[in-house]
This record gives structure tokens, C-alpha cells and sequence, in this order.
């Protein structure tokens, strides 16, 4: 019996040690978990592009091949050829396909007297511009309707437009059918002109269609040849580049076209292939010497309306000539093509080169599908390659993430957090730069504020005070450690900060008379000391004397603000505008300062304190008996022993200011602004998350990014607090007891 | 004797001896205490009388208006025009419930014994004169003379301000009190009680507490008895603090990324796939708040578990293994016994930091009105994956969301009080019991 006791005693020990064990382990365990989770949500911010081959199918011999199309499942396409018929192909093993649309070509409807296609383009998928060799011009469209599982192509002539007036022929065919209203088509004629054919559908009460046409020209305005040229996605602008290396632009109105702008873009080379990126805000340029490059509208000088096109971007180039750009319709990349047939997948604006695709000798066609999921690429003999395309984040870079960034609409590269805004094809801007900024800002008047305070108030408390007023200031202290944030974040926001907005010269007088009134103080007091008058005066009660004191202090600078600013300035905030152009918002740094400030203040003194009172009291007794006076012992015997202790305070509570959320995210205005003024707000890493992520759909790039932020503010924490614990191990060892 | 009588003199000299430097710690130690006193004082100063029934005033204006309402502040504006600010009510007839008079238009200010305060289901209050009762109704006329039918179940409360005296209006302040603490919040929780807040944030840390303190006591235990000093321990400590150190966000969004979309999502494929995509466990929630403020709080209790142990005499651990009892049995019958009030105060300090942190929740299951609550009589009792109301966010939600700041003041006062006194009030009583426990050990220990 005893026996067996014993041996479940012995058990339950082990037992419990080994349970024990696990779980202290398991508290670094989880510490690393929470690392590993934030930074796995964030690692495929940085993933690369991927693809891979769907299908490869041989098209019935039809002549040359002049366009390639493929729908948005990547499961079938089609491909045009220069007779003018459409033959539809399966990307699967097991064709979906209604029966009888495969194989055989499909003859386009063909104008009266046409043979054949001169020339046939696509910049938006499914939706050609045909030119036939009789000078007439379609618009065409092919899409694939999905029915259960067949899925039946359709062809359908959106628009045909006769040949152009003046008997020219017409070399190349840009068309736009746009969404309600009607037609765009413009031409270019073998004279170096444009004709422009804008066409207005209305439709009136009845239902009938009524179009009204204007046709004019558009004459060159250099002698330069014209090499290529686009038309915006409403068809409202044309770009044209010519071989030596100039973009012309035009604003097409309905009855004229206006010439907005001729920009010399190369001074040594020919623009070979011109597309509009995605928002049809930047135009995309390909040149004979396999640069590719986006250019946007850019205001000449910062008051000027006056826009003009200027390179934005320079993207990974070629080796040999572009000649073909097709861009992305769900994002910002661009695949380009080469004339050596190596074809490149770039963003437009964080300028990585997603994906190469190695060059194919006679490679001249390529197609995107829609929403950008995959590629077709026509080889040599015959065949087509089909690619499933992935580009995760491809908007994401470190550059656009920590460097400046020429954004679409910006005057020049900057740093700029906007991660939403009204429209579809807005593109979100995810600088984490300003918040880093304001995270540090913040951080740093708040510190500004709490480490005198703190560090003075705690050496006072261990080193002059009373014994019995430690005792009561410690809790005290502590108290105000545990005050939660949110309230001290919705008492600055809401009553501190209307108040100092009326009377900001009040808190300014308070802080620059304060040290005035406190070094007059002095001497008076020491005048009286030396007098022999106030001998009986407490040593350790000092604070008492001086709350009184600085209350009297802020009361009078409170009621002399008003009265200096209307004799001083009149309206100091106009006048601070005025004068410095700075802008007072109602929630800048003087408040975060006093917020954060008051959150950080509890934990710096309390560990100053700590560390303090942790010196042995032999070194102060050695020093005072050799005739150093209080002070003199405090700062130079005291302090720097336990300078280690107050090193870490200072860094906790550095950690401690980064990471708060509440009150800054009350107190801030949240304005992502990299502005050093102390009368502005800020937006710091951490409001920033609490702003955003309920906004943030799941996995997207804000999500991810909004985990970056994350990521950041716990290494630097980490680096914070594991500093301030070696400093705090180091001490241990050296006083041996804390 | 000439230098000695000069180190005299500099000995005496107040500015030598470094004393104004002294002064100006002290003076920082001041500024410090004014801060605490000023946060305390404004907190309790518009919290308290919040709920005190103020006297009606009828102004009689220049123009031959009348205004009625209570005054709630007197300030010389910009132009040094002496104004007053009256609580009008009648949102319904006024559209706004506050209003600035200045000073010289008012011509006389008078306590009409009549005036009646209607506490209302909507529009907030309603300040004016009885007419008549007619049955369900009853009909008033405000200051201006409009008349105004109001059905008597919309009304919650009506007094008479002017006639109360001391007595009456103490009896409504503790009605309103109890109100505040048993009721539902009315009018987008500008008006009405606490209780959905004040039960979600006691349900949500009685949840955190399941998690974190077990964890954290065995934690703490492991450092401090199980142990040996080195590499290991070393690393648990820097984990330990800088879990401690680790900004509240950081566990917000950890909690949203491995809490709610990874834990959350796979329990309602395997558990809730008729719901989806509608995701039941796959939402923020007052489990997955818990959790992540369990985490939050686990090193609280690891730090203070640590501490009440290391102060228990090494002797007492020697005598109990050297009568041959066990490690386990020593820790179970002696050590924990005589640490427990060590081990209470991290209790009690990590649910009043679990009180008072905001930001976490609001991105893992906070929400401005739940409609229900976590618990209620339908099955299963305990709807761990529903939403609920926290009175730290409560007072971001009324103080920054609301379209009516100055309407919700009070309210956000009140509940202000309410979260500091709660959190005050336990960390109170964490200090106390730590300062009780030191004083019986360090008198023990030989």
C-alpha cells in the first residue's frame, strides 16, 4: 500500500514536470507562432509570378494567322486568319465546345468586294478592329457563352464603316465600340493623316437606334513617319509614335479633334508599339531599341493646370525591338513582345518584371485573356501554346512599399498611402513610408514629453523623497499605468484637444513661462535659505510645495493666452499660416505628445524607479559621507550606475509608444502626411491596421500589407524589448538581486 | 583655513549643492501627479453629474422668444460676448439639441415650477408644459407654445425638475444609475443603460481567463521551480517579455489572421458548411476576442506567478523535500497555497488590462450593437461565435462614431467613469494584496 503510494506519487511527479515543462516551452512556442503567422500572411506580398502550359493545339492550316484570342476559363480560344475566318479551338482534352463550331473555320461577315484582312488588331479582348482590303473597316466581337457545360462561340459585327472619304488608303484600323453610346474608329491613311469617324447611338422613345456620325481628319503636324498609335479605352484620346521617337496626342471631340500635345519622348530611338495601361491614364511605349517605358499626364509646374506627358516608368526593356504591347485589362501589367519573339510580363507602376517567356524564333502573335488570367502564344510551326498566368500582387514591390513611387496623377514620385477610393480602376497606393514617418513622429514628441518627466520624477521618488511617499507613489503610479487607453484617447481627443485649440498660445505661454517662473523661484528661494529663513523646511516634501505652484503657473498662462494673442497676432493660427504656412489641425503632436506621453510616463518611471532604488544604498551612503551634497550624489553616483536600468525604461518605453493604438487612433486625425511641423497629425503603423484592416478583404495586397505593418511593429518591439531584458539580465547579474 | 572656509561657503551655496535641480525633479514628479489628478478630476467631474437632474430655465429673448431647456455651460466666446449654452431637447420640433444664446439678448431667466422633463424611446428629451392626458396620449406645449401629442408608452420617465427637491432628485440620480447598469442602450447608445457592454466585457474576460491563467501560472511555475538556469530559461524570459511587449495590435491582427480566418474558417467547413459562405466561427467573435486577449495577458500572469513564488523562502522548500515530499507535492500543497495571493493580484491585473484593451477586440469581434446576446435561453445557451459590445469600445463608438458629439457627452462620460473605476478599482485591489503578501513573507523569511 505505502509502496504504492509512493510509486504514484512518483508518477504524478514526473508527470508534472513534464506537463510543466511543456507549457513553459510552449510560451516560446507561441511567441514564434505569432512571428511565423504575421510574417507567413505577408510572404507572398513577395512571391514571384508563375505560369504554366494549359494546352497546345495545332490550327487547321488557314492561311497566315492574325489574331489570337482566348476566353477567361483558358479553355478555349480562336484564332483569325488573313482570309478573314475565325477557327475556334479547345484548350481541354474533352472539348467543351458546341458541336460543330470546331475545326472548321468560320467565315467573318465580309463587306461587299473583300477578299482578305490587311490588317487586324485587339487591344481589349474580344473585341477586334478589322481592316479589309477593300478599305472597309469592323468592329467585331467574339465571346464565348457558357450554358451548363457547352459553351458556344459567338461572333458578332458590332460596326462597319466605309472607306475613308478622300479616296487615301487606309494602312491600320483602330476601333472602339463603346458601352451605350457608340463608335470610334480611327484610321491611318498611307498620306501620314488621320480619319476619324466618331459615331453616336440614341436611342429614343420607341427604341429605335438612331446614330449620328462626324468624320474629320487629322493632319500630321512633323514629317516624321508614324510607326504606331492607340486610342484610349472611351475613345476620347488618340496617341500616335513615330519612327524618330516623337508621341503626338489628340483630344477627340465629336465633331474635331484638338491637338493637345507633340513630345520629342526619344531623341535616339523609333517608337515601335504604343498601348494604353490599364485606367487608360499612362500609355505604355515600345522602341526599336527594346526599351518600355509609361508615360502619364503630369502638371508642367505645380500651379499650372497645364498637363503634360512625361516618363513615369522605365520597365525591364527588351534586347531587340518591341513590336507589340498588349495590356492587362485587371491590372497594371503589360506583356510586351520583341521582334526576336521573347515576350515579357511587367507592371506599369512598381516596374517588376513578372515573367519572361523565352524567345520563340517567329513568335509575332500573342494574346492576354481576360482578366489576365492567361496567355496564348502562336509558335513557328503551327501551333499554339496556351499559359495559365499567375501574378499575384504583382502592384507590390519593396520599392513601392518603403521608396517613392510616380503614381498615375502625381506631380512627382512620392510616398503616398491611399488604399481606396470610389472607382473600379483606382490604383491603391500602400507606401508604408508616412506611417513609419508618423509611427516615429508620434513616438518621438510623446518621448520628448515622458523621459524628463519620468526619469526626473523617479529619480526624485527614489532618491530625495520621503520613504512613506514612495510608498504611496508607487501605487499611484501604477494606477496610472493601468488607466486604459481608450480613455486617455478619448479625454485628449475630446476635451483636451477643443480646449487647446482655443487657447494654443495658453499651453505654449504655460510651457515656455514655466522654467522662467521655476528659475525665479529658485533664486528666490535660495536667497531666503541663505538668509537662514526657511531652515525648517522639509527635505523629501519639495513637490508638495510646487504643485500648487505649477497649477498657479498653468492658470495664469491659461488666462494670459487670449489676451497676448489678440496683442501679439490677432488670430494665431491665420497668423501662423500666414507667416510660417503652417497649418494648425486640432489634433497634432502637442496633443499626442501629452496622450501617448501620459501612457508612456507610468512605465518609464516605474522601471527607473525600480532600477533606482535597486543601487546599493552603500554607494550613496559612501558618497554623502564624503561631503557630496544630494544632488551631487544622485546624479553623478546614483544615475550612472543605474544607467543600464534607465536605458531599458527609456527603450520599454519607446515600445510601448510605437505599438499604442487607441490613442493615437483618437488623437491623430490619421492623416498619412510626412510633415516634421509639431501642429500637424500623423497616421502611425499601428492606427493604421485598426483603420484599415476591417476594410481589407481577406488575402488581398491592403490585407497583406496591413500584416507588414504588423510585422514591423513586432521586430521592432522585439528589438526593443529584448535589448531592455539582456540590459535588465546584465544588471541582475551585477547587483545580484532586483 | 582660506580654502577650508571656501568649500564652506560653496558647501552652503544653495546653486552648488545642485538643490534647484532637486527642486526640479520634484517639480517633474509635480507635474506628473497634476496630470494623474487632472485625468481623474475631468473624468469624474463630467461623469458624476451627468445623471443629476438639472432645473429647467425659460429665457425670455429680446425677440420676444422663449427659449427652455437646461443651461449646461457659460463662456465668453471669440468676441468676448458673454453666451450661454441651453439644452433645448425636442429634437423632434428643434431638429438640434443644443443651442448658444448670447448673454445681452436674454432678457430674464426664470424656473417655471410647471416645466416637465419627458424621457423619451426617440428624439431624446423633450422639455415643456403639460396640457392635458387623453388616454394613451398626452399633450404638451414647449416653450415657444407649439403643441406637441406624445403617446404615453414612448415616454420612460417624466419629472417635474423645478419642483424636486434634494431627496427626489437623489432618488432619480440612483433610478437613472440602476438604469444605467441594468438597461439597454436606446438611440444608437447615446441614451439608456450599459448592460449589453457591461455583460460582454465581464463574459469576455471570465472566456480570457480560462485560457490565460492556467497557461500563465504554469508558465510562470516551469521558470521559476522546474527550470535549470541557462540558455533556455534565458530565452523564455525574453519571450516572456517581449509577449508582454508586444503592441495590442499585433495580437488584434494575429487573432484575426490564425483565430478567425485560419481556426475559425476550418471549423465552419468541418462543423458549418450549410452556412456558407455566410462563415458562422469564420467572423470576429466573443471566443476569438477572448483567446487573443488570453494571449494578450498570459505573460501578466506569468510575471506575477513568477514573483510570488521567488519570494517564498528557500527553506520551506528544503524542509518539505527533506520530510520526502515529492517536487509535485511540494508545489501543490505548500508552495501554491502560500503564492496564491501573489498569483490573485496577476489574476486581477491581467483582467484589468483585458478590460481596458480596445484595439485588439475591435478587429476581432467587437461591434457597436450586438443584437443578441452571448448568452440567452435558446440553445446551445452559449453562443460562443456571436458578437459583442465592450465598454472601452463603447466609448470610442459613442465618442468618435456618433453624428451628435455633444448629445453623446454625457453618456461617454458616464461610461468613462464606469471603465475606470472598474479598472482602477481591480488594479487597486492587485496592489493591495501584493503589498499585504510581501509584508508576510519578508517578515517569515530568516
Amino acid at each position: 500500500m505505502d509502496h504504492k503510494f509512493h510509486i504514484t506519487n512518483k508518477r504524478l511527479d514526473s508527470l508534472a514536470r513534464w506537463g510543466i515543462t511543456i507549457g513553459g516551452c510552449a510560451v516560446i512556442a507561441s511567441v514564434l507562432a505569432i512571428l511565423l503567422q504575421i510574417v507567413s500572411v505577408t510572404l507572398p506580398l513577395f512571391g514571384s509570378a508563375s505560369s504554366e502550359v494549359v494546352g497546345r493545339v495545332s490550327l487547321p492550316k488557314a492561311g497566315e494567322i492574325m489574331l489570337l484570342g482566348l476566353d477567361d476559363s483558358l479553355e478555349n480560344g480562336f484564332s483569325l486568319s488573313r482570309q478573314g475566318n475565325v477557327s475556334f479551338f479547345s484548350l481541354k482534352a474533352t472539348s467543351n465546345l458546341k458541336a460543330g463550331s470546331q475545326g472548321s473555320p468560320v467565315p467573318l461577315a465580309r463587306p461587299e468586294g473583300a477578299t482578305k484582312l490587311i490588317d487586324a488588331s485587339s487591344d481589349i479582348p474580344g473585341q477586334l478592329s478589322l481592316l479589309w482590303d477593300n478599305g472597309k473597316a469592323a468592329i467585331v466581337r467574339v465571346s464565348f457563352d457558357r450554358e451548363e457545360k457547352i459553351v458556344t462561340p459567338r461572333m458578332e459585327e458590332l460596326f462597319q464603316d466605309g472607306p475613308s472619304g478622300d479616296g487615301q488608303p487606309t494602312v491600320k484600323v483602330v476601333g472602339r465600340a463603346l458601352d451605350q453610346d457608340g463608335f470610334r474608329m480611327v484610321r491611318l491613311l498611307a498620306d501620314q493623316r488621320f480619319s476619324v469617324s466618331m459615331v453616336a447611338v440614341k436611342k429614343n422613345v420607341l427604341g429605335e437606334e438612331k446614330q449620328t456620325r462626324h468624320n474629320y481628319m487629322l493632319t500630321p503636324v512633323t514629317t516624321e513617319k508614324i510607326s504606331a498609335f492607340v486610342l484610349d479605352l472611351k475613345g476620347e484620346r488618340l496617341y500616335a509614335g513615330t519612327e524618330s521617337g516623337t508621341i503626338i496626342a489628340w483630344q477627340l471631340d465629336d465633331q474635331n479633334g484638338r491637338l493637345l500635345e507633340t513630345t520629342p519622348a526619344f531623341r535616339d530611338r523609333g517608337i515601335t508599339a504604343l498601348a494604353m495601361v490599364y485606367g487608360s491614364e499612362s500609355l505604355a511605349v515600345g522602341d526599336n531599341r527594346g526599351g518600355l517605358t509609361v508615360w502619364s499626364w503630369v502638371r508642367s509646374d505645380p500651379g499650372s493646370q497645364v498637363r503634360k506627358l512625361r516618363q513615369l516608368h522605365t520597365l525591364h526593356g527588351h534586347a531587340d525591338p518591341v513590336i507589340a504591347i498588349v495590356p492587362g485589362t485587371a491590372g497594371r501589367s503589360l506583356l510586351s513582345l520583341d521582334s526576336r519573339g521573347e515576350i515579357h510580363v511587367d507592371h506599369a507602376t512598381s516596374e517588376r518584371n513578372l515573367l519572361t517567356f523565352k524567345a520563340q524564333p517567329s513568335t509575332t502573335i500573342m494574346a492576354l485573356s481576360v482578366r489576365d488570367k492567361g496567355l496564348a502564344i502562336l509558335n513557328s510551326d503551327g501551333t499554339v501554346t496556351a499559359w495559365r498566368i499567375a501574378m499575384p500582387y504583382a502592384e507590390i514591390s519593396l520599392k513601392t512599399l518603403f521608396g517613392k513611387v510616380w503614381y498615375e496623377g502625381y506631380d512627382e514620385p512620392a510616398y503616398v498611402w491611399q488604399s481606396s477610393s470610389a472607382n473600379d480602376d483606382f490604383e491603391p497606393k500602400l507606401s508604408i513610408t508616412p506611417l513609419i514617418f508618423g509611427t516615429l513622429k508620434g513616438t518621438f514628441y510623446a518621448m520628448l514629453l515622458a523621459i524628463p518627466l519620468a526619469l526626473f520624477g523617479a529619480l526624485y521618488v527614489s532618491q530625495f523623497a520621503t520613504p512613506g511617499l514612495r510608498r504611496i507613489i508607487k501605487p499611484v503610479v501604477e494606477v496610472m499605468a493601468s488607466v486604459p487607453s481608450v480613455v486617455i484617447g478619448f479625454l485628449v481627443a475630446l476635451w483636451f484637444a477643443p480646449l487647446v485649440e482655443k487657447n494654443i498660445l495658453g499651453l505654449l505661454l504655460f510651457l515656455i513661462i514655466t522654467p522662467g517662473c521655476f528659475v525665479l523661484f529658485m533664486s528666490l528661494w535660495g536667497l531666503a535659505e541663505q538668509r537662514g529663513l526657511l531652515r525648517n523646511f522639509p527635505q523629501g516634501q519639495e513637490y508638495l510645495l510646487l504643485m500648487p505652484l505649477l497649477l498657479l503657473v498653468a492658470v495664469a498662462a491659461w488666462q494670459l493666452g487670449p489676451l497676448v494673442e489678440k496683442a501679439m497676432f490677432g488670430d494665431f493660427k491665420l497668423w501662423l499660416f500666414g507667416e510660417t504656412g503652417m497649418r494648425y489641425d486640432q489634433r497634432n503632436c502637442i496633443i499626442i505628445a501629452f496622450g501617448l506621453g501620459f501612457c508612456v510616463i507610468p512605465i518609464i518611471f516605474s522601471i527607473a524607479e525600480d532600477s533606482l532604488s535597486n543601487i546599493p544604498a552603500s554607494l550613496s551612503a559612501a558618497a554623502l559621507a564624503l561631503g557630496a551634497s544630494r544632488w551631487q550624489t544622485a546624479w553623478r553616483v546614483i544615475l550612472p550606475s543605474a544607467s543600464p536600468g534607465i536605458f531599458a525604461a527609456i527603450m520599454i518605453g519607446f515600445g510601448r509608444a510605437v505599438g499604442e493604438t487607441m490613442i493615437v487612433l483618437m488623437a491623430t486625425g490619421n492623416t498619412p502626411i510626412m510633415d516634421w511641423s509639431f501642429l500637424n497629425g500623423m497616421r502611425t503603423l499601428s492606427a493604421n491596421i485598426a483603420v484599415e484592416i476591417p476594410e481589407a478583404p481577406f488575402k488581398g495586397p491592403l490585407y497583406r500589407v496591413l500584416f507588414l505593418c504588423a510585422v514591423l511593429l513586432f521586430l521592432l518591439t522585439f528589438v526593443l524589448n529584448t535589448g531592455a531584458e539582456l540590459i535588465r539580465q546584465h544588471l541582475q547579474k551585477k547587483y545580484g538581486r532586483y | 583655513m582660506n580654502s577650508i572656509s571656501q568649500t564652506k561657503q560653496s558647501k552652503n551655496n544653495f546653486l552648488h549643492r545642485g538643490e534647484p535641480w532637486v527642486w526640479a525633479s520634484g517639480a517633474a514628479l509635480a507635474f506628473i501627479l497634476v496630470m494623474i489628478v487632472l485625468l481623474l478630476g475631468v473624468v469624474v467631474a463630467n461623469g458624476l453629474p451627468a445623471f443629476w437632474p438639472k432645473d429647467l430655465i425659460e429665457a425670455r429673448l429680446k425677440d420676444g422668444s422663449r427659449v427652455l431647456g437646461e443651461i449646461h455651460r457659460r463662456e465668453i466666446n471669440g468676441d468676448g460676448v458673454a453666451t450661454v449654452q441651453f439644452k433645448v431637447g425636442n429634437r423632434d420640433l428643434l431638429g438640434l439639441d443644443f443651442k448658444w444664446l448670447s448673454q445681452p439678448e436674454i432678457i430674464s431667466e426664470s424656473r417655471p415650477v410647471d416645466a416637465v422633463v419627458l424621457e423619451r424611446r426617440e428624439y431624446g428629451n423633450f422639455f415643456g408644459y403639460l396640457q392635458k392626458t387623453d388616454g394613451a396620449k398626452a399633450v404638451f406645449t414647449d416653450a415657444a407654445g407649439r403643441i406637441k401629442e406624445i403617446a404615453l408608452i414612448d415616454i420612460i420617465r417624466s419629472y417635474r425638475p423645478n419642483r424636486m427637491n434634494l431627496l427626489d432628485k437623489t432618488g432619480l440620480y440612483a433610478t437613472r444609475l440602476v438604469e444605467l447598469l441594468w438597461d439597454e442602450p436606446r438611440e444608437s447608445n447615446t441614451e439608456g443603460g450599459l448592460f449589453p457592454a457591461i455583460f460582454g466585457t465581464v463574459l469576455m474576460i471570465f472566456l480570457m481567463s480560462i485560457l490565460s491563467f492556467p497557461l500563465g501560472v504554469i508558465a510562470g511555475i516551469y521558470l521559476r521551480e522546474y527550470a535549470k538556469p541557462g540558455i533556455l530559461v534565458t530565452m523564455v524570459r525574453i519571450a516572456v517579455n517581449n509577449l508582454a511587449g508586444i503592441p495590442s495590435i499585433v495580437y488584434g491582427i494575429f487573432g484575426l489572421g490564425f483565430f478567425i480566418y485560419g481556426m475559425g474558417g476550418a471549423i465552419d467547413q468541418l462543423f458549418f458548411p450549410q452556412n456558407l459562405p455566410t462563415p458562422t466561427f469564420g467572423t470576429g467573435g466573443i471566443l476569438w476576442a477572448s483567446l487573443t486577449l488570453g494571449l494578450l495577458t498570459v505573460p501578466v500572469v506569468i510575471v506575477s506567478t513568477e514573483e510570488a513564488l521567488g519570494a517564498i523562502p528557500k527553506g520551506i522548500r528544503e524542509a518539505s523535500l527533506a520530510c520526502g515530499a515529492t517536487r509535485y507535492q511540494t508545489l501543490t500543497r505548500l508552495l501554491l497555497p502560500m503564492a496564491s495571493p501573489g498569483i490573485l493580484t496577476g489574476f486581477i491585473l491581467a483582467m484589468a488590462r483585458a478590460a481596458g484593451e480596445v484595439a485588439p477586440l475591435m478587429i476581432t469581434g467587437v461591434v457597436k450593437l450586438a443584437p443578441t446576446m452571448p448568452i440567452d435561453t435558446s440553445f446551445p445557451f452559449f453562443h460562443l461565435d456571436r458578437k459583442f459590445m465592450h465598454l472601452g469600445f463603447h466609448i470610442y463608438d459613442i465618442g468618435f462614431q456618433s453624428p451628435n458629439v455633444e448629445a453623446t457627452k454625457p453618456m461617454v462620460y458616464v461610461t468613462t467613469l464606469l471603465l475606470l473605476l472598474i479598472v482602477v478599482l481591480m488594479t487597486g485591489t492587485a496592489i493591495h494584496l501584493r503589498n499585504t503578501m510581501k509584508k508576510r513573507y519578508t517578515l517569515t523569511d530568516v
